[in-house]
C-alpha cells in the first residue's frame, strides 16, 4: 500500500481512537450537565477512579481489564447515583432557582474533585502506575496498530452506540430525554424527576469510569490525571451542543481526528488546536453543532 | 510612703523575673524546625513521592532515633521536626508556602520544593530572606547563571550539560552512531535537554534528524514513533516525563522500532518503568542514572533502605544518590558550626567539603553567589537496563566514577509478543 495511504490510515485510526475516548467522556458529562444540570468538574476524577481500579484488579487480582468494564462500570454508576441522590438533589431542592442550583452544584463538584483526588492519594499513593496489556502490533493494510488501541476503539464505539440506542429505544431513555427538554413538564407527566436526574448523573459517572478502564491500558496513571480529561470533555460538549448526546458522540470523534491531524504536522500544537476550536465555536456557533 | 518603698523592689523583682522567663523561653529549643513546600498533590506528586520525599522520611527516623543533631548554641542534641505544606504542584502556592515557612513558622532550615521550575522560583525567595536552600529535584543550565546572584542557593542534581549529555554523546559517537531523533516535552526540561543534546551531538558529529516537542497532556504517540522509525536514527532520545516516556516505549514495542540506542529520561530511571513492561522487555534501554547497589557498600545500604520504605518500583537510580547528601550535609554543617544561624551555615556550605554517600562532596562557587555540586562527585551519569536492573554504563573521566557494566550497543530487540 502506498505510504501516503498508510499515513492517512494512521491518522484516521489514531483520530478515531482518541475520538472514541473523548466521545465516551463527553457523553457522560453531557448527561450530567445537559440533563442533570451539574457542571461536574469532578468528572475526570471518575475516569481516574476507573483507571486505578482496573490497575489494581489487573495487577493484584489478575482480572482481565476487559472484564473490569463489567465490574468497575456498575460500581461507579452506583457511586454517581448515590452522590446525586444525596448531595446534588439536596442542593437542587434548596436552590431558589435553576441558576442558583447550577452555581451551587458547580461549587460542590469542585469540592468533590478534591475529595476524590485525595482519597485516591490515600488509597493508591501519588506514584505513577502503569501496566502493559495487549501491547503488540496488528497489521491493517500495511499500517501497524497496537491491539489495545483497536480494542479500546471497538469498545468506545460500541458502548457509545449502545447508549444512544438505549436513549432512543427504551422507556427510561425517553424519560431521560424528556427530563433534558423540560424537567417540570416531564415531572407533571409522571416522570420521577429526582430519580431520572440521579440515573443520568450515575450514567455520566459510568461513562467516565468505563473510559478510565480503557485509558488505563495505554496511559500511566496518577491521581491528578482527571482534570485534563474534564477540560477536553467540556470542549467536546460545547462542540457537539450542550445536552446533545449524539452531538457529544460525534464531537468527540471530530476533536480526536483534528488532534491527530495537527499532531501529524506539529505535535506541540495539538492542545492549542483544541482550545482554538473551543474559542472559535464560542464566537461563531455557541450552541454547538447539534445545539438547538 | 512605706508602702510605696515596698512596691518599688517588688516591681523591680517582677520585671527581672519576667525578663528572665523571657530569656529562658528564647533559649529553650526543643527541635530543629524544617520547612518544606512539597507537591503532595498535583502533577509533580509522583515525582516528589519517589525522589526527595522518602529521603526526608528516612532522615527524620534516623536522626530522631539517634537522639537528634547536636547544636552547640543550645548545648544539646535536638530532634528534627518537619512542617510540610502541599503546594499542589502550583508555583504560586509554593512561593506563598515558602514565605509562610520563613516568616510565620520561622523554620530553622528550608528544604527544597520539587521540579526545575519550582526550585527556580523558590531560589530567589529563599535568597531574599537569607535562608540557605540546598535544592533537590530539578536543575537547569539557566540556574548556573542565576547562581551568581543567589549566595544562599546550592544546586545538587546534575542536569543536561552537567554532565549527562556530554557523556551520552561521547558514548554514542564512540559506538559509531551517526544520527539521532528526539522527542522532547514542551517545557523547560524539554527545551533545555533538546537544545543541549543538539549541541553535544553536533560536537561529536552526530546529525539530529528531528526534535519533536509534545505537550505533557498528549497521549497517543503512534504517529510520532512511526515518524521516528521512518527516519531510521541510530539514537532515539525521549527527554520527557513518565506520562510520555511509558506510552512511547509501548508504541516502540508495538511497531518494532528498535534503534541501536534508546534513552528515556527522566522516567527510565525509576523502578516502575521496569515494572510496567517487565524488566526483560526493556533490556538495553538507557536512562540517566548515577549509582546502583553495586556502586559501593554505602549505595547498597542506601537503596536497600529506600526499597524497604517505598518498594522497588519507586526506586530512582538517578536522583536519590544526590538527595541523601543534602540531609547528610545539613547534619554535618550544623554539628560543625554549632549553630542554626543561616549566614554561618551558608559560609560553611560554600567553603567546606562534606563526607556523604557520594564521598568527598563540595560545591563549585559562582563568584560571591551560590554553588553547584561539582561534577566530580557524580559516580555515574548514564544507566542502562540490563538483566533486570539499571547498570551504570557511562560516567565522566574523573576519579570516583564507578561503572558497573559495559554499555550494550546496539540494544537487543524488543521481545516478540
Amino acid at each position: 500500500m502506498p505510504e501516503s495511504i498508510v499515513t492517512i490510515l494512521d491518522i484516521a485510526i489514531g483520530g478515531l481512537l482518541l475520538g472514541g475516548i473523548y466521545a465516551l467522556i463527553a457523553m457522560g458529562l453531557s448527561l450530567q450537565y445537559g440533563v442533570a444540570r451539574v457542571l461536574n468538574i469532578a468528572h475526570g476524577e471518575f475516569i481516574m477512579i476507573g483507571a486505578f481500579s482496573t490497575f489494581t484488579l489487573y495487577t493484584v487480582l489478575g482480572i482481565n481489564p476487559l472484564v473490569c468494564l463489567a465490574i468497575v462500570g456498575p460500581i461507579i454508576f452506583i457511586i454517581g447515583f448515590l452522590l446525586h441522590q444525596t448531595l446534588f438533589t439536596r442542593l437542587r431542592i434548596a436552590a431558589p432557582n435553576p441558576g442558583a442550583y447550577e452555581a451551587s452544584s458547580l461549587l460542590a463538584a469542585f469540592g468533590l474533585l478534591f475529595v476524590i483526588q485525595n482519597l485516591a492519594l490515600l488509597g493508591w499513593g501519588a506514584d505513577f502506575r502503569a501496566y502493559s496489556y495487549l501491547n503488540f502490533g496488528v497489521n491493517i493494510w500495511g499500517a501497524i496498530f497496537s491491539a489495545n488501541k483497536l480494542v479500546i476503539l471497538g469498545f468506545a464505539v460500541g458502548i457509545g452506540v449502545a447508549f444512544y440506542l438505549f436513549l432512543i429505544r427504551t422507556r427510561l431513555g425517553k424519560a431521560i430525554r424528556s427530563a433534558a427538554q423540560d424537567p417540570q413538564t416531564a415531572s407533571l407527566m409522571g416522570v420521577n424527576i429526582n430519580r431520572v436526574l440521579s440515573i443520568c448523573f450515575g450514567f455520566g459517572a459510568l461513562m467516565a469510569g468505563i473510559a478510565g478502564v480503557l485509558i488505563s491500558m495505554r496511559v500511566p496513571l496518577n491521581p491528578a490525571m482527571g482534570l485534563q480529561y474534564t477540560l477536553i470533555a467540556i470542549i467536546v460538549i460545547v462542540l457537539g451542543g450542550l445536552g446533545s448526546i449524539p452531538g457529544s458522540f460525534i464531537g468527540g470523534f471530530i476533536l480526536g481526528i483534528i488532534g491527530e491531524v495537527v499532531t501529524h504536522f506539529e505535535p506541540s500544537l495539538s492542545l492549542a488546536a483544541y482550545y482554538f476550536i473551543f474559542m472559535l465555536l464560542l464566537l461563531v456557533r455557541p450552541k454547538g453543532i447539534f445545539g438547538k | 510612703m512605706k508602702k510605696r518603698l515596698l512596691l518599688i523592689p517588688l516591681a523591680l523583682l517582677l520585671v527581672v523575673s519576667l525578663v528572665a522567663i523571657g530569656c529562658e523561653a528564647e533559649e529553650e529549643k526543643d527541635s530543629i524546625l524544617i520547612g518544606a513546600s512539597r507537591p503532595i498533590t498535583g502533577a509533580n506528586a509522583p515525582i516528589g513521592d519517589a525522589a526527595f520525599g522518602p529521603i526526608m522520611a528516612l532522615w527524620e527516623i534516623k536522626i530522631n532515633d539517634a537522639g537528634g543533631i547536636y547544636v552547640e548554641d543550645y548545648g544539646k542534641s535536638l530532634p528534627i521536626e518537619y512542617i510540610i505544606y502541599d503546594d499542589a504542584t502550583d508555583v504560586g502556592a509554593m512561593v506563598r508556602n515558602t514565605e509562610k515557612l520563613i516568616l510565620e513558622d520561622e523554620v530553622d532550615i528550608l528544604f527544597s520544593s520539587c521540579g526545575t521550575a519550582f526550585i527556580s522560583a523558590q531560589a530567589p525567595v529563599a535568597n531574599k530572606y537569607g535562608m540557605v536552600l540546598v535544592t533537590a529535584e530539578g536543575g537547569a543550565t539557566i540556574m548556573r547563571d542565576a547562581l551568581y546572584g543567589l549566595p544562599y542557593v546550592f544546586v545538587n542534581l546534575p542536569f543536561s550539560d552537567h554532565y549527562q549529555l556530554p557523556v551520552f554523546a561521547d558514548m554514542c559517537a564512540a559506538a559509531g552512531a551517526k544520527t539521532a531523533y528526539m522527542i522532547t516535552i514542551a517545557d523547560l526540561h524539554g527545551v533545555e535537554y533538546g537544545g543541549v543534546a543538539a549541541m553535544e551531538f553536533d560536537r561529536v558529529g552526530i546529525q539530529v534528524l528531528a526534535n519533536k516537542s509534545v505537550p505533557i497532556t498528549y497521549t497517543d504517540f503512534s504517529l510520532l514513533v512511526k515518524d521516528a522509525m521512518a527516519a531510521d536514527p541510530d539514537v532515539f532520545c525521549v527527554f520527557a516525563y513518565p506520562p510520555i516516556v511509558i506510552p512511547v516505549t509501548g508504541e516502540m514495542m508495538v511497531i518494532g522500532f528498535n534503534p541501536p540506542a534508546v534513552i528515556m529520561g527522566p522516567g527510565g530511571n525509576f523502578g516502575f518503568y521496569g515494572a510496567t513492561f517487565g524488566v526483560e522487555a526493556i533490556e538495553g534501554v538507557s536512562c540517566f542514572a548515577a549509582a546502583n547497589s553495586k556502586t559501593g557498600p554505602e549505595f547498597e545500604r542506601h537503596f536497600s533502605e529506600l526499597e524497604a520504605l517505598v518498594g522497588w518500583p519507586n526506586l530512582d537510580w538517578w536522583g536519590t544518590p544526590f538527595y541523601e547528601p543534602i540531609c547528610q550535609m545539613w547534619e554535618q554543617a550544623i554539628e560543625a558550626t554549632g549553630t542554626l544561624d543561616q549566614d554561618t551555615l551558608r559560609d560553611y556550605f560554600a567553603t567546606h567539603h562534606f563526607d556523604t554517600l557520594l564521598g568527598d562532596t563540595y560545591y563549585e562557587m559562582f563568584g560571591e553567589g551560590g554553588g553547584l555540586m561539582v561534577k566530580e562527585t557524580h559516580p555515574g551519569e548514564i544507566g542502562q537496563w540490563q538483566s533486570g536492573i539499571v547498570e551504570i554504563v557511562g560516567g565522566g573521566d574523573w576519579p570516583g566514577v564507578v561503572l558497573t557494566s559495559e554499555w550494550i550497543y546496539p540494544k537487543p530487540p524488543w521481545p516478540t509478543p
